[in-house]
């Protein structure tokens, strides 16, 4: 067998030593959890779940004020989630001393502020017209909305 | 030229593999402790990402652009201040066709003043030159071929067994790809963290069995969320699939969002 | 909170036209000016490096005096290729993540791997076949720190006898040949990043790669052509005229080449007018006016076309002095530099001027200072000709006899 040449042997050398060390570094340098599920950090699906919740939800409301919310259930604001209005929960739901806004409901026009995008199946008022100045709670019943007061002549 | 490479280096380099070697299994389990440790704390129990398959379904005409989903998202997911929205609220408004233009519809005015994080107050047509005018709540489209994690360099994003697109925050490079290939604008650089950031379907919620922010917030359940694989008994989403015709955004992209669109206009995009 | 967000949007509105998504609504743009010179400087290097192997693949004996240049050029270029990638990164420490845990389905993770093959398998290993004879005679007659470098850069191998030269020349032939599609490749992936985003009409486009391709021919020559004329200017040494001819009867052909194929890009973005062609015509007509039309369409393309193709027609170049030549010739590389660079420019800032609602465009001001500014890219601009120039005293000395197949005749003592 002839000789190889001296500058082929040191490129050889020098071929395995920069691939090895990349296979080296590459052992050592990829993440434990790597292509648990696919190519990715497993273990930030867990990271990324194990954030803290700002806002309870609407079942959480439901373990203590089951009055209140029988009766939601029962009138067209039922689809609302309590902290909409109430404000985010989760901080009250750890805390009860931690108390969440009840509103003076000029929160109310959020929503039914008459805007000519809003769909028209959506109940919505001219906030000029209609009892200007006055406090929709003055009327309205939040958690009640269809008892609506005796005022026929509402626009 | 040639980068310099002598015996000595090489031993030098042999040493250190033979340390590492040695060293790095004991760092290793040192590490692995200490984040089982630090992950149990306050992490959900008992979810198996592949036993779910998410979607959700947003639902045009129910939607009357109150903004509590964006401004429950911001205050949910700790988005920073400023332009870094993971969902928002677009404002359309179709104006009339000027007289005798011969045209279907005049202008098409479309906005999103803050996300519409605030509601949409100012009306700036008077409502006598609106055609038509709607809102569009957008998210990450959890598309099935999702252009973002397809261009991300290192693995940092990518589509999670249940259907959601998330970024490993301690792993993204920051370099930008994703948000450049993302059609829908739904990802952002986070100024604070220097990593790409966008929606994750609040995964710390529905891994806990609770529904996303926006779709918990929001009164008129313009959004529905579901789970492919454990459909509830009378699933909404099927439901509300059988009885509307749903499209997706973007369709010729070729993305295959999962978030289905019912009553969307052509103006969309 | 509302109040601030709702502040900070206000004073951003006035740099928006139209609607842009909420999340593209922000001050400057994702990739500035960094990016502008990532693309830039990879280009140089590939067209450096085919002009280097006119010389030694397709033996064009004229080109001689400028191959080791050439290859110079390519290597000190072929440095600063990652920086700016690198430091426009929000997390830069994180970089090698790239190698570790390429993901192969991303251009830009390939791109790392088609680099580091560039670098090590083809530009070091042909310098080193190149320069093996140079540098053991020079590491003997060298003494101290420069001497020392010499000694190291042989890694060692000392064998310069007949059989041993045969084998460099044989294999720096073979490397060259490798070579050329290994530029096509760097280059081509470069415009890949761009061309496969399909998310944007102005870059996603099957033609990219092939446009970055031939720009950075053009740029490349360009470049060899202005570092040629400059380095025998500062050497006072007079400049080889066929040389320069045949430098600038390929930069001619290769920039009729760019052109047609930019052309061709056009003609179909505007016979198809696509969805997203209303803005695109928008962008050329008002955003990017300066920049495209007059940059990189006429300053870049056009005047250039017409300076090198008038040396083409032989009437012409015999009568033309060799004064008017030289001039025509620089001239013609810088502009095509700038043409370059402002075509980078257009497709990197421009591609980021409008919304990928397609309904506004944004507009951004660049900042002088920051790692985005003005100055950075100018550093950064500067930084492959301050290496250029240590390897040109390392490894082109005038002090320094050199026993070189392809020795730069002109700059002889």
């Amino acid at each position: 067998m002839p000789k190889m040449p001296p500058q082929v042997v040191r490129l050889v050398l020098l071929t395995i030593g920069i691939v090895g060390s990349y296979l080296i570094a590459r052992y050592f340098l990829t993440p434990a959890s790597f292509n648990e599920y696919g190519h990715y950090r497993g273990a930030a699906l867990m990271e990324i779940a194990s954030h803290p919740v700002v806002f309870a939800g609407k079942k959480s409301c439901e373990d203590c004020h089951f009055d209140e919310f029988e009766r939601l259930g029962r009138f067209e604001h039922k689809t609302l989630s309590c902290e909409g209005c109430h404000g985010a929960g989760q901080a009250h739901t750890e805390n009860p001393d931690i108390r969440l806004a009840i509103l003076n409901f000029s929160h109310c026009a959020r929503c039914h502020e008459a805007n000519p995008s809003r769909p028209s199946w959506h109940k919505q008022i001219d906030l000029r017209d209609h009892y200007a100045g006055e406090a929709c709670t003055e009327c309205h019943v939040a958690h009640a909305p269809s008892q609506v007061p005796e005022s026929p002549e509402a626009p | 030229m040639k980068r310099p490479f002598t015996r000595r280096s090489l031993l030098g380099r042999l040493a250190a593999a033979t340390a590492c070697l040695v060293v790095a299994p004991a760092v290793r389990a040192a590490k692995a402790a200490v984040k089982t440790v630090l992950v149990s704390t306050g992490a959900p129990k008992g979810y198996d990402p592949t036993q779910h398959k998410w979607l959700m379904v947003v639902d045009v005409n129910r939607c009357i652009g109150c903004g509590l989903c964006a401004e429950a998202c911001k205050l949910e997911n700790h988005v920073p201040e400023g332009p870094f929205y993971r969902t928002w609220i677009e404002r359309y408004i179709i104006k009339k066709p000027e007289p005798g233009s011969g045209e279907t519809h005049g202008e098409v005015l479309v906005d999103s003043p803050a996300g519409g994080m605030n509601g949409f107050h100012d009306v700036p047509v008077p409502a006598d030159d609106i055609l038509q005018s709607f809102f569009v709540p957008k998210l990450c489209n959890l598309c099935e071929h999702s252009p973002c994690v397809q261009v991300c360099p290192v693995g940092a994003t990518f589509d999670a067994p249940d259907g959601a697109v998330l970024i490993d925050p301690k792993y993204c490079i920051g370099c930008g790809f994703c948000i450049q290939a993302c059609p829908y604008g739904c990802r952002f650089m986070n100024p604070v963290t220097h990593t790409a950031e966008k929606c994750t379907l609040c995964y710390h919620r529905i891994s806990r069995g609770l529904k996303p922010a926006c779709v918990e917030i929001c009164p008129t359940q313009a959004r529905i969320f579901g789970d492919l694989k454990n459909p509830e008994p009378d699933d909404p989403i099927e439901a509300f699939v059988r009885n509307n015709k749903v499209q997706v955004l973007k369709p010729h992209l070729g993305t295959e969002p999962r978030v289905l669109y019912a009553g969307i206009d052509r103006e969309v995009r | 909170m509302t109040n601030a967000v709702t502040n900070i949007v206000v004073e951003l509105m006035p740099h928006f036209e139209g609607y842009v998504y909420p999340n593209e609504a922000t001050p400057q743009p994702l990739w500035s000016i960094l990016i502008v010179l990532y693309p830039y400087i990879t280009g140089l290097v590939a067209g450096a490096f085919i002009m280097a192997s006119l010389v030694r693949v397709f033996r064009v004996k004229a080109l001689e005096p400028v191959y080791r240049l050439s290859m110079l050029t390519a290597f000190a270029f072929l440095l600063c290729a990652p920086l700016p990638l690198l430091f426009h990164l929000g997390h830069p420490e994180r970089c090698l993540e790239v190698m570790m845990t390429p993901h192969l389905t991303s251009p830009m993770a390939i791109f790392g791997f088609v680099y580091a093959w560039y670098l090590m398998a083809v530009l070091l290993l042909e310098l080193w076949f190149d320069y093996r004879r140079d540098l053991v005679a020079w590491a003997e007659q060298t003494s101290g720190f420069k001497g020392m470098l010499y000694r190291l850069f042989t890694v060692g191998v000392t064998d310069v006898s007949e059989p041993a030269l045969k084998l460099d020349a044989k294999i720096g032939q073979f490397l060259s040949v490798v070579g050329i599609p290994s530029a096509f490749l760097l280059h081509g992936y470069v415009g890949f990043i761009f061309g496969s985003v399909k998310a944007n009409p102005w870059w996603g486009n099957v033609l990219m790669p092939i446009i970055f391709i031939m720009s950075a021919m053009v740029s490349g020559i360009a470049l060899c052509v202005f570092n040629y004329m400059v380095l025998s200017w500062i050497r006072r040494r007079s400049i080889d005229m066929k040389c320069l001819d045949v430098m600038g009867m390929f930069l001619f052909y290769a920039l009729v080449m760019d052109a047609a194929i930019e052309g061709l890009d056009w003609i179909h973005r505007v016979y198809s007018a696509e969805e997203g062609f209303k803005i695109m015509e928008y962008m050329a007509k008002e955003k990017l006016f300066y920049t495209l039309n007059l940059g990189q369409a006429l300053m870049g393309t056009l005047v250039p076309l017409l300076l090198l193709g008038s040396l083409q027609i032989r009437a012409l170049r015999q009568r033309a002095p060799e004064w008017l030549r030289r001039r025509l010739y620089f001239i013609g590389s810088v502009l095509i530099l700038i043409g370059v660079l402002a075509m980078r420019w257009n497709v990197v800032i421009g591609g980021q001027f409008f919304s990928k609602s397609l309904r506004g465009v944004m507009s951004y001001k660049m900042e002088f200072a920051g790692l985005e500014g003005w100055f950075m890219g100018g550093l950064m601009l500067a930084l492959p000709f301050i290496i250029l120039t240590v390897l040109i005293k390392l490894f082109l000395s005038e002090k320094l006899p050199s026993a070189g197949h392809y020795e730069p005749a002109s700059l002889k003592p």
